[in-house]
């Protein structure tokens, strides 16, 4: 679903025809400035289709905007192929999103369906299904987060099939947050291109069904997800590092050397802003990939944050399946430092493999490497066996001033707000950084600091230890600041808030002070189930260059209710 | 005047960039606001430039134009003396 049309064809028919669905805003009331997106308002006839399909499950009113595209991305995709069963116990829906229902605080502060968990559980009674669905929210990688964490679950055996939805709609919030970042372009953006302005935020939702095959049984035209991994930068929580670092390993891990000549393009992320097209020209001529066609479509959709992940891979693998590699609206003449091989026009496609590439505030990069057909990876490429896993240490922290290491009480005579402040002046007194964190990533901070200070070779570089963080109001604290920037009449965005309201930004914190380079990733779940936290942690263990991983709970209803349960978790050594 | 103006610029730097344990008199109001010192990063920079638009009526159009305003305190002081609409 994209303000280009309905299903999969129409919007593939619109990339290869150069359209656009990015339109010029004037400056209003609630965001003062020009700007330039791709919204569903853009064609009303598009959206009354899109709410005709999810009144086929569903009563509208009951939906808020950003659950009807995501409710009608599911029912397209189960009236294209009616074979599927979303109602099966054995199939897990999983929720891709960045702000979801986010434009509900700017009129009430205490709206309570902001919670994405919430969206999730309605989008999985609509189809029927009985299982606890997971949110991604992971920055602008949670679609392929999405993709990576779900098809784990599947190779681990927990569930045969996943309906894995992304979906986000642009409001107020995220447009003045970008434009305090001065990322915007007021014209359609220009991926790659030397007069390239800034991105154009954009509105879609996306399904995808991933269900487990043996190799034996792969048919010519089905599409693979042969391998993903998700790399920090440990650099900066909005800027890209200038050495391309996290973008760089993920192409390293999902591409072997034998693989590259499979390899018919890649699908980076493409923003257009100045730095995340450089970083990943870099990354991408780091791995030696440089002789490689590259396509974005951010010129076509925007860019549409949750859903991107999941609609850039659909289009991309449907593209490769007719032999094609899909043109990059608005590129002329390359605006990068590296030689990238930026596909300007529809070309046909030499391989049957291809890359998707994304990144993200929070330090955060992913990739995904898919096929058509069989796809001839060696075997032991694909771990499936769940690890054993041990917990070496544990701290528990909460508002009430309760602090127990390791099943340890410490008493650092404070409670609320300054019991944090109060472990960080007697356990580290020398990271200011620390003063500058929201809520959630001084808890994880401090908390992260009990867990691993007798850590030896602390603070060397590492990858082999990843960041998976749990929470149930994700970004909450922050989202409510960030809106008391953007009234009407007192708009003041402060990008100094705006970057904290994202549930990951508390891994990237982590990664930076840890040097942490491994995986990060961050879950929404309505309560800390043990269940659904065991699953995705054995997940984690399921990229082999995890060996060890801090798993965080770590909630923050409000400035005076928190609490956090962080674990350092340890595959155990198989012979 | 500008002695002035930059006291309280201080005073709004420490409090916009949540520069905790710094006080006015350990900002050094001719050295590079940026790189070694403070520790300030991009962020920091557009924070800034939300400073000047709120308090002093004074809008940036890109964090490059930022880049010579906020090489010091002094500088931003001066800056603001010229352009200031509030």
């Amino acid at each position: 679903m994209s303000p280009l049309g309905i299903g999969l064809e129409t919007n593939l028919q619109a990339v290869l025809s150069g359209s656009t669905g990015v339109r010029q805003y004037a400056g209003n009331a609630e965001l003062p400035e020009p700007y330039a997106a791709s919204k569903f308002d853009s064609s009303r006839a598009c959206f009354a289709e899109v709410q005709g399909l999810a009144a086929t499950v569903a009563d509208v009113a009951s939906l808020t905007p950003f659950e009807q595209i995501a409710v009608a991305a599911v029912v397209d995709l189960l009236r294209t192929h009616p074979e599927l069963d979303p109602s099966a116990p054995d199939v897990l829906f999983v929720l891709s999103s960045t702000k979801g229902n986010v434009d509900l605080l700017l009129s009430n502060p205490a709206d309570s369906r902001v919670g994405l968990s919430g969206s999730a559980q309605k989008l999985a009674l609509c189809f029927g299904n009985p299982n606890q669905p997971v949110v991604v929210s992971n920055a602008c990688i949670s679609g392929l987060s999405a993709l990576i964490v779900a098809s784990r679950l599947l190779r681990l055996g927990c569930y045969r099939a996943a309906v894995v939805v992304g979906a986000d709609i642009q409001s107020p919030f995220i447009i003045a947050g970008f434009q305090s970042f001065k990322a915007l372009s007021e014209e359609v953006c220009r991926p790659y291109d030397a007069q390239r302005q800034g991105m154009n935020p954009g509105e879609a939702a996306a399904a995808i069904w991933i269900e487990r095959t043996a190799e034996t049984d792969i048919r010519p035209d089905d599409i693979i997800l042969c391998q993903g991994a998700m790399r920090n930068d440990a650099n900066h929580i909005s800027g890209p590092s200038r050495v391309g670092e996290g973008s760089f390993r993920c192409l390293k891990a999902v591409v072997s050397e034998a693989e590259k000549a499979r390899l018919a393009f890649i699908n980076p992320h493409g923003t257009a802003t100045l730095y995340n097209d450089e970083m990943e020209a870099i990354a991408i001529d780091r791995a030696g990939l440089s002789h490689i066609p590259v396509c974005g479509l951010k010129g076509n959709f925007g860019h549409t944050m949750g859903a991107a992940g999941l609609l850039e891979s659909m289009l991309s693998a449907v593209a490769l399946q007719r032999g094609l590699i899909l043109p990059t609206r608005g590129f002329a003449q390359l605006g990068v430092s590296r030689s990238l091989q930026v596909s300007d026009k529809a070309q046909p496609a030499t391989g049957c493999q291809f890359v998707k590439l994304m990144s993200g505030f929070g330090g955060c990069n992913a990739a995904v490497r898919f096929a058509i057909g069989p796809y001839g990876d060696e075997q032991s490429a694909m771990p499936s066996r769940r690890c054993v896993l041990q917990t070496l240490r544990r701290v528990v922290i909460n508002d009430s001033g309760h602090v127990v290491v390791d099943g340890k009480s410490r008493d650092y005579q404070a409670g609320g707000n300054a019991l944090l402040t109060a472990i960080y002046r007697r356990e580290v007194g020398d990271y200011p950084k620390f003063f500058k964190m929201d809520l959630p990533c001084r808890l994880g901070f401090v908390a992260a600091e009990l867990l691993l200070s007798q850590d030896t070779d602390r603070f060397t570089p590492r990858d082999d230890r990843a960041i998976v963080v749990f929470s149930r109001s994700g970004s909450l604290v922050s989202d409510r600041r960030f809106c008391e920037t953007i009234k009407p009449g007192s708009f003041f965005p402060s990008p100094a808030v705006f970057v904290y309201t994202l549930p990951n930004i508390v891994t990237g914190e982590l990664a930076i002070r840890h040097k942490y380079l491994g995986e990060t990733a961050s879950y929404l779940l309505p309560s800390p189930s043990a269940a659904v936290i065991d699953d995705i942690v054995a997940a984690t263990f399921l990229d082999p260059h995890t060996r060890s991983a801090v798993v965080a709970w770590i909630d923050c209803a409000d400035d005076n209710h928190f609490e956090a349960d962080v674990r350092l978790v340890c595959a155990e050594p198989t012979h | 005047m500008k002695e002035e103006l930059i006291q309280k610029l201080k005073q709004e730097i420490i409090e916009v960039l949540n520069l905790e344990d710094l006080t006015p008199a350990d900002i050094d109001a001719d050295a590079p606001l940026f790189g070694e010192g403070l520790g300030l990063d991009s962020i920091d920079a557009l924070e800034l430039i939300v400073l000047l638009e709120r308090n002093y009526g004074i809008k940036l159009k890109d964090a490059a134009e930022g880049k010579e305003v906020f090489k010091s305190v002094s500088v931003m002081a001066d800056y603001i003396e010229a352009h200031r609409t509030l």
